[in-house]
């Protein structure tokens, strides 16, 4: 990496200086190291000759609206795994949020009979706090009881579900569907941000953009991030060079409890009708959308376009398969070999740099 | 700071103890066990509240137990309550494919001599029948999928022209599949459409389209098997940005295996501009008749559902289970179809208002 250099030669120029075998070595460099560009490349091309209508305005805003959709709890995920833990009650913490967001925002409330709408950033603060209060219960556990963060999501996992449960049954709901949200609540989230011709884009494309650039920033361009990346690569080495490990493993869950929030009070909205299921699997395929954007596994490596990257590659996958009357079970399939080939190609990248 | 942990620790556990089941917790002589394959389903949660409810005017104790989707879980659990001391057991069984599952139960049943009675999830006869304390409440699992055909072909037939979009002669549909390898979704995809036809047909239009040609097995699925809403809103917005009205070949009906999913589908059919007062009016069915969906179907977003009846269900099984007691006939005083000796059928009904 850091030999001394006379001038900066482009590239190309490199390449041509190569023997053929280094170039060789060089280009299959390049391409591994771009897998995942090319990946999608190779999808949206086959995809859009098989069925053009895939590369339509409408098509490509479904896939934005949809991606957008799922990238805050990816992120969330995404600051786990970066300090080498996961969080598997990422989908039931969505869940909850869902149904405490549409709890306060129902027009005739039957789980607190004769509660008028809360104004939207009463419900939002609500839910954030809620998810800030479950991340600190998981990421206390696993830095003061040094517990596995597979264990310790799973018992939180469990301990949300019995919560949506409960708050289901509250008043003379019955763990019923929630539904019949107020507009305000509904405008927010769903309504126009603008058109692209006859197309709309929703507003919490918007905001999920927004959280998109806080997240790189606090990733980035913060102490606590780069504490996040130094805990997640060597915890011991963190701690002797003065880092609060704990405090930063505790952050970085009580960000991710938020984000998951923020993914639950959105879809409250977006599908209008939240029960005991919603949320359900949303961490396998946040975590899936993690680790094919390159977010690894063994702790300390990760950046938020690898995120962004995942979650649009298994949305194309999905929306095109759809567009191509693919056999619906096949997905199944299709991803998992995505996951695979892509944890692969990441293991790859670690071997070498070690 | 210990013992204070420690003394905290067993207060929590005592009390979530005491705050499990709807029941005061009995000195464990003469209760009802109920268990259900998981506390997570839309309607069971409403049979479940007007068992509770039936139980407590009748006098009799009772303990609901969740599955959570486990037929191992379950297993376990009525072993458990029959050491307790239960006096009779009413089991939502998980595992409804699975003879050995029914049969296991039904023998754990015979060796303790109480009375058992299964209901809502199908058992086979040849089992049931082999013991004179055992009873099964169900539904014709092909009766909401006929009576759901019945509706939509009737509806159509009254409003073709109206439906008819793109004014090509044939109504396009969309069919939402809750789940692979479950009868009671197989006959509701089957019998919703061929009925539906059967109506046309019979009055002289052309039977239902399919929206996508290609696709052989003709209906989307919830790729979790969930039955959820999410999955009917995600499969709705990515099909409305390829089949539009700007493209002339809007999907002109939808039908869906339970309301969930239809209510997720009418989320974003209103999200592209579809089912709101003014705007052009998509019909879509559904099935169990929850109150989202009747709050739906008032404000004229949803046409139709089919009427799974809670109550009904909930009072037939708790009069079995009296009579049982009481050394009565099984079925007596019970209303619903009677199907031989060892079952009686809850009747579904249409529903499109009050």
């Amino acid at each position: 990496m850091s030999e001394l250099k006379v001038k900066k030669p482009s590239k190309i120029d490199e390449l041509k200086a190569m023997t053929p075998k280094d170039r060789n070595r060089a280009i299959g460099d390049l391409i591994m190291n771009n897998a995942m560009f090319i990946i999608i490349a190779i999808a949206v091309v086959g995809i859009a000759i098989a069925e053009p209508s895939f590369l339509s305005v409408p098509s490509i805003v479904n896939i934005i609206s949809l991606t957008a959709a799922k990238l805050p709890i990816a992120l969330g995920v995404g600051g786990c795994i970066i300090l080498a833990g996961t969080d598997i009650s990422a989908g039931r913490q969505v869940g909850l949020a869902a149904c405490i967001a549409a709890g306060l925002q129902l027009t005739t409330n039957k789980l607190f009979p004769g509660l008028p709408v809360m104004p939207w950033y009463v419900a939002l603060l609500a839910v954030m706090a809620v998810g800030a209060v479950v991340g600190f219960v998981n990421g206390f556990c696993m830095a003061k009881f040094k517990l596995h963060p597979f264990i310790v999501t799973l018992s939180t996992q469990l301990i949300v579900y019995g919560c949506i449960l409960l708050f289901l049954k509250l008043g003379t709901n019955a763990g019923q569907t929630l539904s019949g949200m107020s507009q305000t609540y509904q405008d927010l989230i769903k309504g126009t941000l603008f058109r692209v011709g006859n197309t709309a884009v929703p507003n919490y494309v918007l905001y999920s953009a927004i959280i998109t650039v806080i997240v790189w920033v606090i990733w980035n361009k913060t102490t606590f991030g780069k504490n996040m990346y130094a805990v997640g690569s060597n915890e011991e080495a963190a701690n002797v060079s003065g880092v609060n490990v704990t405090k930063t493993i505790i952050l970085v869950f009580v960000m991710a409890g938020v984000l998951y929030a923020i993914t639950g009070f959105m879809d409250a909205s977006r599908i209008s009708s939240v029960n005991a299921t919603t949320g359900l699997n949303y961490e396998s395929d946040a975590i899936a959308a993690c680790v094919i954007g390159g977010i690894s596994f063994v702790g300390g490596i990760g950046k938020v376009s690898g995120a962004i990257i995942g979650v649009l590659l298994l949305q194309v996958i999905f929306t095109g398969l759809t567009y191509l009357s693919v056999d619906q079970n096949l997905l199944f399939i299709v991803k998992g070999v995505i996951i695979l080939v892509a944890c692969a190609i990441d293991m790859r990248k670690y071997l070498v740099r070690k | 700071m210990k013992k204070i942990i420690a003394m905290l620790l067993a207060l929590a556990m005592v009390l979530s103890l005491a705050a499990c089941g709807g029941a005061p917790a009995a000195k464990a002589d003469g209760e009802v066990a109920v268990f259900w394959y998981t506390f997570g389903d839309t309607y069971l949660s409403s049979v479940r509240a007007a068992m509770n409810e039936a139980f407590a005017a009748a006098g009799v104790k009772y303990q609901d137990y969740d599955a959570n989707n486990s037929q191992t879980t379950q297993t376990e659990q009525i072993q458990t309550a029959i050491t307790k001391g239960a006096s009779a057991l009413v089991v939502n069984i998980v595992d409804a494919s699975s003879d050995d599952a029914t049969q296991a139960i039904l023998d754990m049943a015979k060796n303790a001599n109480l009375p058992i009675v299964f209901f809502n999830r199908s058992v086979s006869e040849a089992i049931v029948s082999s013991y004179d304390k055992a009873a099964y409440v169900g539904t014709d699992y092909t009766m909401a999928g006929h009576m759901q055909g019945k509706m939509i072909g009737d509806y159509v037939l009254a409003n073709y022209d109206a439906l008819d979009l793109n004014a090509d002669g044939s109504i396009s549909y969309v069919m939402f599949k809750g789940q692979e390898g479950n009868m009671e979704a197989d006959a509701r995809t089957q019998f919703g459409v061929e009925d539906a036809d059967a109506v046309l047909t019979a009055a002289g239009k052309p039977a239902l389209v399919f929206y996508d040609e290609a696709n052989a097995a003709k209906y989307l699925l919830d790729q979790n098997g969930a039955w959820s809403a999410a999955q009917g809103q995600e499969h709705m917005q990515t099909l409305l940005s390829k089949y539009n009205v700007d493209n002339g070949n809007m999907v002109e009906l939808v039908i869906a295996n339970n309301d969930d999913m239809a209510l997720g589908a009418i989320s974003a059919l209103q999200a592209a501009g579809f089912n709101t007062e003014g705007k052009t009016y998509i019909p879509v069915f559904g099935v169990d008749a929850t109150d989202a969906a009747k709050e739906k179907i008032a404000d004229k977003s949803m046409t139709g559902t089919i009427k799974q009846d809670a109550v009904g269900m909930a009072n037939a099984v708790v009069l079995i289970a009296q009579n049982f007691k009481d050394g009565k006939p099984a079925f007596e005083g019970v209303t619903g179809d009677l199907e031989g000796t060892w079952r009686i059928n809850i009747p579904y009904a249409p529903y499109t208002g009050e």
